[in-house]
């Protein structure tokens, strides 16, 4: 007899429909799985066997021949041990075939015959069309937020059997409790002292400019970073369901609610790969960090320890807000849009510039060499952090705390969003000149910077959306005075270590 | 064949220390010496017999036509002891230079010589002092010598290049065809073209570790006084303080902040009884170019200021505003020495937005310059 269940994989960061067609019929007793599985999809033929003896059904004695269609699709992951251990019953005549029509299942089996969550379930039941969809329990409340109430979560296989042969209702499964996850992130607060440092943070956060921190180890830069998230607003409800994807492609822990409502903070070591920080991997693309962070912060700490190629990688992707990574296996686009925080030291002792530094000109040169200035040039806020003061650090009175800091915010993004852009930082070039008009000073000011070669046209350009994002932090006034772009210059990326011999 | 070729080739034999070289050049000329090495003729008095007989295998292999072709490309012009072009302080020097290399036109003799040295590792301050002393001594008519090193030797030829005044000296201890470091590339060339670069290493040597004590000890001979800007409590600067001393020559040593670790050595010998030089001024004074007036302090102040903005001054960029009132508030706040950006945000009570913009303006203004991750008043 034949079944035929309808289930997914998991392609990229999007789901691909699969049907799953089992054929069981006399002869040796067999068992192939055809349609270009991989090695843990080959592997249900065992997971699938033990948990329907498990659950008190019998395992036909018979050839069994399960495709997975379409055939060109390469099938990762258990998610399709459920549809598999389905079909085999209905096709050996266990369940009824007709009381499976218009149910498709994603799943991964226990030995024991329990289900169990499976990585990307959200962009899976994204191509599910069937009246029913049945995931694991825990995987309910992600589920839901693609497939609504046709999501039937259940505990073990023996459920489904009970349901669809003996008439029962489908069990009734707790929600997954909702922890708040705003709790979880640090607050601005906890920082003494750092008044530039705050409000370089203030303003990347506020106008979505990359930040470079360069301090003194023990100064606070991952302090700092770590606290630029809670700055940010809630994810809008596009936002949120794509970032719930990616995280749920990429088997990351997802909250209690299953949708990511606050912007992602991710910190790779500096020992990380290319295919880790853009994306990739052999056979299967994953999404690398610069796409889990999307529309949150991605934080490079140590930048002078990455190598070099990984940070000429991501600057394609900084600049569009998406990556392409390209297998053999064909193309993947994936989201890209992050705020990034770099942090390093000022030279390799990491006292640089001040008197108890112990390195060379040459070794600062070569320090401050490793990072490409394309890459460079890509921040355009750099503050100095500095050990803070004693007094300052000792001090009892808490700084102003993030929930203050992320209404300015807030009201500085509206504006940019009024003004056609995501961001002040994405506002092209011709928005700059309708939104960001410059009196007469402050043109004095850039052009006395560009002809003097303080800037490059490119550099009068993102100091130009940096001012607009400190004006509109100010007071948000229609047109940019001196006093902004003069602030804007003073937070523009220069050598870390000044000049040398020049 | 070449003579000069000849005495390059001399130079270049592996393990002619001065003191070799000196035995065979003295009582000899570079045509005899030349022959001397190759027919093997010569004594252990010069060097010992295996070396002698290392040179003489050396000699056969070497190709008199390269080098000469290498002196020509270089420019590079050899002089040996015995030759009038031979700078006079070397021959009349306690440890003679037998042989140099020299590119460009070597100073006057007559003109007095001021080395102007120190740490490579130097703080901005102290790259700016020797700046303006190089600047100076060039504006009266003193030779700079120095060891276009990176920071305070690099700065203090620069200085001399800034202004039409005497041609600068630099001593390297590469060969003169080797420009080290690569950085100085442009000013090495100035140098050149101004004043001369000499050395005792012979053409295409590399700049080996233990070429450097000897090339101070020529620094120190050149020179009439030996100014140190800013060096660590041990450091190359005072090898060549302790050749001056030798020879007899003063040295003078700019005081740091006792918080300067670059200035360790310069403040240890202020302790040990070394002149301050806290400007060119004094040090113009030392060599009796100067009485020590306070007008003439202010005359030469004035010239500074004047130079300075000769250079500084770019065509169509107005004169800098005087600050206004709360642009003096944040002047105020900043020191003499390295202030960070917090300090300032602190003592002058206004917002970092506001800080931020006025030191921007300060720095535009040339009232306030940056120093790494800090700021001070420029003075």
């Amino acid at each position: 007899m034949l079944a035929s269940i309808p289930s997914s994989t998991l392609d990229g960061i999007d789901g691909a429909a699969v049907d799953v067609e089992v054929h069981v019929t006399n002869g040796l007793p067999a068992f192939t799985i055809v349609g270009l599985p991989d090695a843990s999809c080959r592997e249900a033929r065992d997971r699938v066997r033990a948990a329907v003896e498990s659950s008190d059904l019998s395992w036909p004695m018979q050839r069994i021949t399960v495709n997975l269609a379409p055939t060109c699709v390469r099938k990762v992951g258990a998610g399709l041990d459920l549809p598999i251990g389905l079909g085999i019953l209905a096709a050996s005549e266990q369940i009824p075939l007709e009381s499976l029509s218009d149910i498709s299942a994603v799943g991964e089996l226990g030995l024991d015959g329990s289900l169990r969550p499976v990585p990307g379930i959200l962009p899976m039941v994204d191509v599910l069309k069937t009246d029913r969809v049945i995931v694991a329990a825990a995987d309910a409340g992600v589920a839901a937020l693609g497939a609504g109430d046709r999501v039937r979560p259940v505990r073990r296989l023996r459920d489904i059997v009970d349901v669809v042969s003996e008439g029962l209702p489908w069990p009734h499964v707790e929600p997954p409790r909702c922890d708040d996850e705003v709790a979880d992130e640090p607050d601005l607060a906890d920082v003494r002292g750092q008044a530039s440092a705050r409000r370089a943070l203030e303003i990347a956060a506020a106008g979505g400019h990359h930040l470079l921190l360069i301090g003194p180890p023990g100064g606070g830069k991952t302090m700092l970073a770590r606290r630029l998230p809670g700055l940010l607003p809630d994810l809008s409800p596009e936002a949120a369901r794509l970032v719930t994807r990616v995280h749920s492609a990429a088997a990351i822990r997802l909250p209690g609610s299953g949708l990511v409502r606050r912007p992602p903070f991710r910190a790779p070591h500096h020992s990380a790969s290319m295919a880790a920080l853009v994306g990739g991997g052999s056979g299967r693309v994953l999404p690398g960090e610069i796409s889990v962070a999307t529309e949150g912060v991605l934080f490079l700490d140590e930048l002078g320890e990455f190598a070099p190629s990984v940070l000429d990688g991501l600057r394609q992707p900084l600049e569009e807000g998406v990556v392409r990574v390209a297998r053999s296996g064909g193309m993947r686009e994936h989201p890209a849009n992050v705020l990034l925080v770099a942090a390093m030291n000022p030279c390799p002792c990491g006292e640089g510039g001040s008197v108890s530094c112990r390195c060379g000109p040459s070794a600062r040169m070569r320090y401050s060499r490793r990072i490409s200035g394309p890459v460079l040039d890509r921040l355009d806020v750099m503050v100095h952090v500095d050990r803070p003061s004693p007094t300052a650090l000792l001090e009892r009175e808490p700084g102003e705390p993030s929930s203050a800091v992320a209404e300015r915010v807030a009201r500085v993004r509206e504006l940019a969003l009024g003004r056609g852009a995501r961001t002040n930082a994405s506002l092209t070039r011709e928005q700059l000149e309708d939104s960001a008009p410059l009196d007469p000073d402050a043109t004095d000011v850039l052009h006395s910077a560009l002809s003097d070669g303080r800037l490059s046209a490119r550099g009068a350009m993102r100091v130009r959306a940096v001012a607009r994002t400190i004006r509109d932090l100010d007071d948000g006034g229609p047109t940019l005075r001196a006093r902004d772009v003069y602030s804007a210059i003073g937070f523009r990326v220069r050598p870390p270590m000044g000049s040398f011999d020049a | 064949m070449r003579e000069d070729a000849r005495a390059a080739a001399l130079g270049a034999l592996g393990g002619a220390t001065p003191l070799r070289l000196h035995r065979l050049l003295a009582e000899r000329s570079v045509g005899e010496a030349y022959a001397a090495v190759g027919s093997g003729s010569l004594g252990a008095e010069v060097a010992p017999v295996d070396v002698l007989a290392q040179w003489r295998r050396e000699l056969g292999d070497m190709d008199l036509g390269t080098l000469s072709d290498r002196l020509d490309t270089t420019g590079a012009l050899v002089s040996t002891l015995r030759d009038p072009t031979h700078p006079l302080q070397l021959v009349n020097d306690v440890d003679p230079a037998p042989l140099l290399f020299c590119c460009g036109a070597l100073p006057d003799a007559s003109l007095a010589h001021v080395a102007v040295i120190g740490t490579r590792r130097a703080s901005s301050i102290g790259r700016e002092v020797a700046r303006e002393i190089g600047m100076g001594l060039a504006e009266a008519g003193v030779v700079v010598v120095s060891g276009l090193a990176l920071g305070i030797d690099g700065e203090a030829h620069r200085g001399a290049l800034l202004v039409d005044g005497a041609p600068p000296l630099a001593v390297v201890g590469s060969g003169v065809d080797v420009v080290y470091p690569k950085r100085h590339r442009e000013l090495w060339a100035g140098v050149v073209a101004a004043g001369a670069v000499v050395s005792e290493a012979p053409l295409a040597a590399r700049p080996e570790p233990w070429r450097f004590p000897a090339r101070n000890r020529l620094i120190a001979a050149f020179s009439d006084l030996v100014v140190v800007v800013e060096s660590r409590a041990a450091g190359g600067s005072l090898l060549t303080v302790e050749q001056a001393l030798r020879r007899d020559v003063e040295v003078m040593s700019v005081p740091g902040s006792v918080r300067n670790r670059a200035a360790e050595g310069t403040n240890q010998l202020l302790v040990d009884g070394c002149a301050p030089a806290r400007d060119v001024v004094d040090v113009l004074v030392a060599l009796g170019l100067s009485q020590t007036s306070l007008a003439a302090r202010r005359a030469c102040a004035d010239a500074h200021t004047a130079a300075e903005s000769a250079v500084a001054d770019r065509p169509g960029s107005p004169a800098p505003p005087a600050p206004d009132a709360r642009s003096a508030v944040v002047l105020d706040a900043i020191d003499d020495g390295p202030t960070s950006m917090d300090e300032v945000v602190d003592r002058s009570g206004l917002g970092v937005l506001e800080v931020y913009a006025h030191v921007e303006e300060l720095v535009a203004n040339g009232l306030v310059v940056r120093d790494g991750a800090r700021i001070r008043r420029h003075c």
